[in-house]
């Protein structure tokens, strides 16, 4: 099935393997030493807690697979939220119209970065990185760096409150996402093209892949993808504000590059993401009930700061075995 | 002029603004206000200078905010602990050097996309630090502000080393063999290889004298305050970045220069005062940063694709 000269199969394996038991290693650990990880309070908890960044992940790595990068989801989920806040208070919208029209925003913003990247070949990094600053500069503007959006339609906050069939809304929506970009990236002629695209674009323009279109289409699904999560973001809080997934874009790389995505693209797996983003989740809600951690309060800076540290090791890990193992060899 | 293309128009652009703020607000001009503005730019200028070095090594580093307030703190503590300000100096380029190796070492010898690592030692740092001082600013002695000198000469002598900084080093790219090797390598490392240049020595270079100047920008910013707010350096990679970029520093590496990227720097710096002149929220400041990043990329990604049709 797998045509391109990727690494074997085998490798594939090591790497998802690896990775689900140290997700195990790291959920047994905080079961036993973690103040109320295991209850199932806790369990709807991180599941609330962590759709988003999951959503993102999800949409970033088809964004990687083609060999780029977008470091503007977690800015354009601020500045989501915060046209949402504006159409729902200061415009009267009703709110199925702003939901509408926050996700036509996000397609839009997320188009923005697809034209620069694909269409003018601008370096995916400093466009995203402009944008970064552009789309949160806009929600700070909007709302003078300190106004918050408060109190919506309950029908909206149910969305970030209520079960669907013992399960919280916010995991159909993230099983649905997962299953729309499994299939889209393993099932579809979309999702090889991605992978070629990412393994040489060159390549895939001489096998016919229309290459500025399908490198365009994943940008436009990562804006998609933050105006949904801004959304969710805004009915767990009740709150729609501009600071709004400050970050997010870090934990979504980290978690797709730790689900074995190559960060070079070409090379990768969405089932290998959704290991990783669980990684990541548990960590941050378990880091912050460890009873040293909760005594001295410094949950949130401990897990952004694992985070950072294990996106390090993740990239810097084929590379250091790879080394090591050819020098076995040879 | 076409050997100046790449810094004609900021420079274009940069003297339009200052006759129009000439005109309209005159005032902005008033000597002493003019002297504190520039000398507040001192820090960014250093970073800048580090930040051009690296984008023409067709690389990037956004974790020099973080590591600017890592620096800075460490050079609060210990002249807050009575260390003499040389001894500060020391040790807060010293750390500066350490975590640009860091990110050097990574970049260069593992083959990591910089974009990628330098964003997790940004948040790494930035956490780092939060976890360490929670906040808290250092109150530096009574002796530290503006170096122990008068106000007047603290800020000339700064002006003046920055300056003199931005000379030496754009003299060293352009005409020295050492400053050629980083185009080199910034324009295809593999020719550059095959020269007989070490592209993973040079790349290394960049970032741990991107590192150097760090420690050194955090320093010039802490003599100017009697005391160092740990969140000093949040946002001024981007500045830095974008100066560059305005400046006419090819984000794809090898082209560009330092004099534009300070000219860069420069018209950044009139933009928020005047946007302030003409009664703008400097709410506005991210986005028109963000803004000037993409119009100038834009502009150099059309002109190259005009120049290679």
């Amino acid at each position: 099935m797998n045509a391109l000269p990727v690494p074997t199969k085998r490798h594939w394996l090591r790497h998802e393997t690896l990775l689900l038991i140290v997700l195990f290693a790291e959920t047994t650990y905080f079961f036993y030493s973690a103040r109320n990880f295991g209850t199932a309070d806790n369990v709807t908890n991180i599941v609330r807690h962590s759709s988003e960044m999951g959503l993102l992940a999800l949409a970033m790595m088809p964004v990687i697979l083609t060999g780029g990068i977008d470091l503007s989801v977690g800015s354009l989920m601020g500045l989501c939220a915060v046209i949402f806040g504006v159409l729902t208070h200061d415009w009267h919208w009703s709110t199925l119209q702003a939901v509408a029209a926050t996700l036509v925003a996000g397609m839009l913003a997320g188009g923005f970065n697809a034209a620069l990247i694909a269409f003018l070949r601008l370096p995916p990094l400093i466009v995203t990185l402009g944008t970064f600053s552009l789309y949160r500069g806009l929600a700070e503007a909007t709302t003078q760096g300190t106004k918050i959006y408060r109190s919506f339609d309950s029908d909206f906050l149910n969305l970030g409150d209520q079960r669907f069939f013992a399960l919280p809304i916010q995991a159909w929506i993230f099983a649905l996402g997962a299953l729309f970009f499994w299939v889209l990236v393993h099932r579809t002629t979309l999702g090889r093209s991605f992978k070629a695209i990412g393994f040489s674009p060159e390549g895939a323009l001489y096998a016919g892949i229309p290459v500025e279109r399908r490198t365009a289409l994943p940008y436009v699904l990562a804006g998609l993808t933050a105006a949904i999560a801004a959304l969710l973001f805004t009915a767990r809080l009740h709150q729609a504000r501009a600071d709004a997934g400050t970050g997010y874009e870090l934990a979504a790389i980290t978690a797709v590059v730790l689900g074995g995505t190559s960060i070079f693209g070409g090379i990768g797996s969405v089932h290998g993401t959704l290991i990783g983003i669980a990684a990541i989740a548990v960590l941050n809600n378990g880091i912050a009930r460890v009873p040293w951690v909760l005594k001295a309060g410094v949950g949130g800076e401990l897990a952004s700061m694992l985070t950072g540290a294990l996106l390090l090791i993740a990239l810097a890990a084929p590379i250091l075995t790879r080394f090591i193992t050819r020098r076995r060899t040879t | 002029m076409k050997r100046y293309s790449r810094e004609l128009p900021v420079a274009i652009t940069l003297s339009a603004l200052l006759v129009l703020l000439a005109i309209f607000a005159p005032h902005f001009f008033q000597p002493q206000p003019l002297l504190a503005r520039l000398t507040a730019q001192v820090p960014v200028l250093v970073l800048t200078i580090g930040m051009a070095v690296v984008i023409i090594s067709r690389q990037i580093d956004i974790s020099v905010g973080s590591q600017f307030g890592v620096c800075a703190v460490v050079a609060g503590l210990m002249s807050a602990a009575g260390a003499p300000l040389s001894f500060a100096l020391l040790t807060a380029t010293l750390t500066g050097t350490a975590m640009g190796a860091l990110n050097g070492f990574l970049v260069a010898w593992l083959g990591l996309p910089s974009i990628v690592v330098s964003l997790a030692t940004m948040v790494t740092w930035a956490e780092v630090l939060r976890l360490f001082q929670q906040g808290r600013f250092v109150n530096l002695p009574a002796g530290a502000q503006w170096l122990g000198l008068s106000q007047l000469v603290g800020q000339a002598s700064l002006l003046f080393f920055a300056l003199g900084l931005l000379g030496a080093m754009a003299y060293f790219l352009k005409n020295r063999t050492g400053g050629r090797h980083f185009y080199a390598v910034g324009s295809d490392s593999e020719a550059a290889r095959l020269a007989g240049i070490n592209p993973r020595g040079v790349t290394m270079l960049a970032f741990v004298l991107m590192g150097t100047l760090t420690g050194l920008a955090a320093f010039c910013n802490m003599v100017q305050s009697p005391q160092v707010d740990p969140k000093c350096g949040v946002g001024l990679e981007m500045k830095a970045i974008a100066a560059a970029v305005v400046g006419g520093v090819a984000v794809t590496g090898g082209r560009g220069g330092l004099w534009g990227a300070f000219f860069g720097l420069l018209l950044l710096a009139t933009i928020n005062p005047a946007l302030t002149y003409m009664h703008v929220d400097a709410y506005w400041e991210k986005a028109i940063q963000g803004l000037v990043i993409l119009l100038a990329v834009i502009a150099d990604g059309l002109r190259t694709k005009r120049s290679a049709a």
